[in-house]
């Protein structure tokens, strides 16, 4: 009965989130350009980019359409690698101008201690920081011999600032879902604070790599792992908000599964197209700033991320936890949307 | 704000304070730390002419700047009832050669400009 009205008291919180859509969180994938070339890219990016880097007078025109920000509305800088423009610390300090907290995403490679420096002097208040396993096994993902020095360096540098809100990322394969414990230890040692762990969708680079996907079982040690390690607070590991868990809910994240993606999450993509997270099929996007008025956009389009009756189809129209679930991640969502890419409720549920 | 209230108490009724604090798939955590603006410019005490190349430093937090052509910098840090700030001369004649100073500041309220004024050698 107690779950039961917990999980009632959820459903209607989520209805409200839905219908007010207060933009709280805003992605800027402000370069394409990234300095590797990981196995599992799930965005296209390369070396030469055929975007050019967005110029920030153009995203900040955007933004300056928001009226109203929510109290605690941010920028999160992504790409690509968003170190690769050297006038990152210009835009967070333009943003800070504006009252906005902004935060990047990086693979750690060009993150030395004079960068560390000048981005907290720049007004950066959180950071996520890429790190797919040991040495051998983030080195094969990340495809560079040099990246898990470069990384473990940046690790080092943000876990001594007591102003990052910061978390590591590991994006979970066969060649690493063995190494689990070890890479805990490792971020201990490190005193990180909070690791957030994903699987890998089959799409991008990652769709023709049976090495990166992991089994059912695989998928089961990953929530036990997760489920266990939550019971002792030295490091905040959880899985990420990517997809609904099935029984694995609450066990794995502070709360139950709910995709915010146009919601409470827009984004603004390096040609101007407005959307969610950067992740999700480029068939979402709702407008373009070089267009629109991006705030327009938000809060008078992007019906299929606020009604997603559209993703009872499939599978999903003849299951069971369609309710909690309501169609899981954005992100796995491509085509022509008739089923839906990996179910990981269904995935953690063969005995 | 009575629409806002409703959304705190449904929360609340979900027993899950962390409702309000999420992160995206690929984003970073929520940045709700407290941090001040620390501004000022350097300038010579025997000529008033602004200070190029002071390295502006703080006590146990690793972070540095130097002061550019106009003798100015600004950098946020995190929030502290007081600082400690170092100003030194690191490129010896290149800009003038001064001493090097030590200033304390407390209750900075979200930001500060500092004025700072250095004896030549």
């Amino acid at each position: 009965m107690f779950t039961n009205l917990k999980r009632k008291a959820f459903q209607q919180f989520t209805k409200t989130e839905t219908k007010r859509h207060g933009l709280n969180y805003l992605f800027w994938e402000c370069t394409s350009r990234c300095n590797l070339n990981c196995l599992h890219c799930g965005s296209d990016c390369s070396k030469q980019s055929s975007h050019p880097d967005m110029p920030l007078t153009d995203f900040l025109n955007a933004l300056d359409t928001i009226e109203n920000k929510a109290p605690h509305f941010m920028v999160v800088l992504t790409g690509g690698e968003p170190l690769l423009r050297e006038d990152i610390e210009l835009c967070g300090r333009e943003l800070r101008k504006r009252g906005v907290r902004w935060s990047i995403v990086t693979n750690g490679m060009l993150y030395n201690a004079e960068r560390h420096n000048s981005l907290l002097n720049a007004g950066m208040g959180a950071l996520t920081i890429s790190l797919d396993g040991l040495e051998k096994s983030h080195n094969w993902l990340r495809n560079s011999t040099e990246s898990f020095n470069k990384v473990d360096n940046a690790i080092t540098l943000a876990a001594s600032a007591r102003r990052l809100n910061f978390d590591v990322v590991s994006c979970i394969n066969k060649q690493n879902i063995d190494e689990l414990n070890e890479i805990y230890s490792y971020l201990c040692k490190k005193n990180v604070k909070a690791w957030r762990l994903f699987t890998i969708a089959p799409i991008g680079r990652a769709k023709n790599n049976s090495k990166l996907l992991l089994s059912n079982d695989e998928m089961k040690t990953l929530f036990n792992f997760i489920s266990e390690k939550r019971k002792n607070n030295e490091i905040d590991v959880k899985f990420s908000c990517e997809a609904y868990t099935g029984k694995y809910e609450t066990y794995v994240r502070d709360s139950y599964f709910f995709c915010r993606a146009g919601i409470n999450i827009g984004s603004v993509l390096i040609d101007g197209s407005i959307s969610a997270c950067p992740n999700i099929d480029r068939s979402f996007v709702q407008g373009n700033i070089y267009a629109d008025n991006f705030n327009s956009i938000w809060d008078e389009r992007f019906q299929p991320f606020r009604e997603r009756q559209w993703t009872k189809t499939g599978k999903c129209a003849i299951c069971s936890d369609y309710k909690k679930c309501k169609g899981s991640g954005m992100h796995l969502w491509h085509g022509d949307k008739s089923e839906i890419l990996v179910c990981h409720a269904e995935m953690i549920s063969y005995k | 704000m009575k629409q806002n209230l409703l959304r705190k108490i449904i929360g609340g009724l979900s027993f899950a304070s962390v409702l309000f604090v999420f992160q995206a798939c690929y984003g970073t955590p929520q940045d709700f730390g407290l941090d001040v603006l620390i501004e000022g410019q350097v300038k010579s005490k025997a000529s008033g002419e602004p200070i190029k190349g002071i390295k502006i430093s703080i006590e146990n937090e690793g972070q540095n700047q130097l002061s550019d052509d106009n003798g100015q910098f600004s950098f946020y840090t995190v929030a502290a009832n007081s600082y400690n700030l170092q100003f030194s001369d690191i490129d010896s004649l290149q800009n003038g050669y001064f001493e090097k100073k030590d200033t304390a500041i407390a209750h900075v309220n979200e930001k500060i400009f500092l004025e700072i004024e250095l004896d030549p050698r």
